[in-house]
């Protein structure tokens, strides 16, 4: 079965990750920007990410086989940085408009203080104007208050809800969204935010119409495979083929195919390839397919 | 509250008691010497290196120095290794030798770039310099740290947040202090600065717990019930 993996920190984690990501069958990702687990301390910081999230890390993807893709925004978590925030929110134009960007994302809520919201009703306006589709994160801490709140705002600003996926969301936040026509993504941890088994019966008990998973994989504890670990679990309990299709790569795609930028079309994988000089190999033998 | 200058000799006097004679001279090389401009480069490598020096030193103070302590206005010294202490002393000191304007830009910076050390010793510092209110920003951000070290210096043994937090900043703080098992017994101002937005928010992170099939704390428990129902 293809899957997609519509959240992952890609740049956080290893050629081994990629290759065991096209061994389990995804062959699209989308990497949001976010934070780096430490605040920046520059703008120029977030212009070098985003460089690097439209040229090295999609090169990286497609040497094993992976369509990269990415959105980008002010994260929720550095919206709170008065020294930084609006310097990144001022970039954002010129990046939005680039090739592979299929979203304005993650915005949403940490602790939903007042520069979060400013920050979250600029970058609806960015979304409406670049014609792109909206990643909303959900908050850790007060998590339904905080889908209310962006559902709230959506609506307040007159944003299509079709256009707008929120997500980390648990047993408390899906059935609002499901009330909207909002999207509701689903992240599969380890430990926290959401588990196969507790994906599975959400699904059983709603069905699979806009819902998604992703691992949300990214420099801490968490695991690349988990959008195949739960398409595993949701076999085992029954879950028919083509929901579970539904989940890990139909509703992603017309989704982000929203952005009018989502281009599946697969490239054979040419490890000979270098991107600036630069090779993910590092004296192997080059994988080319014919 | 002390002014600076007292506030960091007094401190510095403490913790050299307990260091030996070359550690001391280090630290005190850190201190800014009167009538020159204070060169932040310096001042901040020397900010850094006290925690090389002291990690593998014991601070045990005695009971007067406890009460000498608490009389400057650290309420718990248990919380305070010697690094933590010298760096306290040290940028007390750092902001006598400058204006009260650039204060909170000496202590943004040190915390903007230091390490969880150096981070720590800042957030401890807020509460016992002048006008602590002026660094409610550096507080708020160290609430957002994953840092569990650094999380606590703001969270636990420290007076700032239930003085100078604003309801919505105190609530998070509590709600991420039961997110991250930090034993609530540790903050200060809980039954002082309750309000019913945090029951709200206690309940319904209980709620989303239960539904996800977790055990939900004492404390947890404690501050979503027990806290709204005490007299």
């Amino acid at each position: 079965m293809k899957m997609f993996d519509p959240h992952v920190h890609m740049t956080s984690r290893t050629t081994d990750d990629y290759a065991a990501m096209a061994a389990a069958g995804i062959r699209a990702v989308i990497e949001p920007s976010f934070w780096l687990g430490q605040p920046r301390t520059h703008v120029g910081s977030f212009e070098d990410y985003f460089l690097s999230l439209l040229g090295w890390e999609r090169f990286r993807a497609s040497q094993f086989g992976i369509r990269h893709f990415c959105t980008m925004a002010l994260n929720p978590k550095e919206a709170n940085n008065a020294d930084i925030a609006q310097g990144v929110i001022d970039l954002l134009p010129r990046y939005l408009e680039k090739d592979g960007v299929v979203a304005v994302g993650e915005i949403g809520f940490d602790e939903m203080s007042e520069a979060e919201e400013g920050y979250f009703r600029q970058q609806v306006e960015l979304a409406r104007t670049f014609e792109l589709p909206l990643l909303v994160h959900t908050p850790h801490r007060d998590k339904k208050r905080g889908t209310e709140f962006t559902i709230s705002l959506i609506r307040e600003m007159g944003f299509p809800e079709e256009r707008v996926l929120i997500d980390h969301n648990n047993e408390e936040t899906l059935p609002v969204v499901l009330e909207t026509k909002c999207w509701a993504g689903h992240t599969i941890y380890p430990h926290t935010k959401m588990d196969e088994q507790r994906m599975a019966a959400l699904v059983k008990k709603y069905g699979p119409d806009r819902i998604l998973v992703n691992s949300s994989a990214d420099w801490g504890v968490s695991d690349v495979l988990k959008v195949p670990k739960t398409v595993a679990v949701m076999r085992e309990q029954g879950i028919a083929e083509a929901a579970i299709e539904k989940i890990v790569w139909d509703n992603p795609v017309e989704f982000f195919s929203q952005s009018g930028r989502l281009d599946l079309a697969r490239t054979k994988i040419d490890q000979s390839q270098l991107f600036e000089g630069n090779s993910v190999l590092r004296g192997q033998s080059p994988q080319i397919e014919t | 509250m002390r002014d600076p200058k007292s506030l960091g000799q007094s401190l510095l006097d403490i913790a050299s008691r307990h260091m030996p004679a070359e550690v001391a001279r280090f630290v005190a090389q850190g201190v800014p010497q009167p009538g020159q401009q204070l060169q932040r480069g310096l001042f901040f490598g020397y900010f850094a290196g006290v925690g090389r020096r002291t990690r593998e030193l014991d601070f045990k103070p005695t009971a007067a120095e406890r009460g000498e302590l608490e009389a400057l206005g650290i309420i718990a010294p248990e919380a305070f290794t010697l690094g933590t202490l010298s760096r306290v002393a040290l940028l007390a000191l750092g902001c006598s030798a400058l204006e009260p304007r650039d204060h909170a830009s000496l202590l943004k910076d040190a915390y903007g770039k230091g390490d969880n050390g150096e981070r720590v010793a800042v957030l401890r510092s807020l509460i016992l310099l002048p006008d602590p209110r002026r660094f409610l920003d550096i507080a708020a951000e160290a609430c957002r740290t994953h840092v569990q070290d650094v999380f606590e210096a703001i969270a636990c043994d420290n007076p700032y947040p239930e003085h100078y937090f604003p309801d919505a900043s105190f609530n998070q703080l509590v709600i991420k202090a039961l997110f991250t098992d930090v034993s609530l017994a540790r903050m200060r101002g809980l039954k002082a600065r309750k309000n019913p937005e945090l029951y709200r928010m206690a309940r319904d992170y209980e709620a989303e717990r239960r539904a996800a099939s977790r055990t939900v704390s004492s404390d947890l428990a404690y501050v979503a019930h027990d806290l709204e129902n005490e007299p």
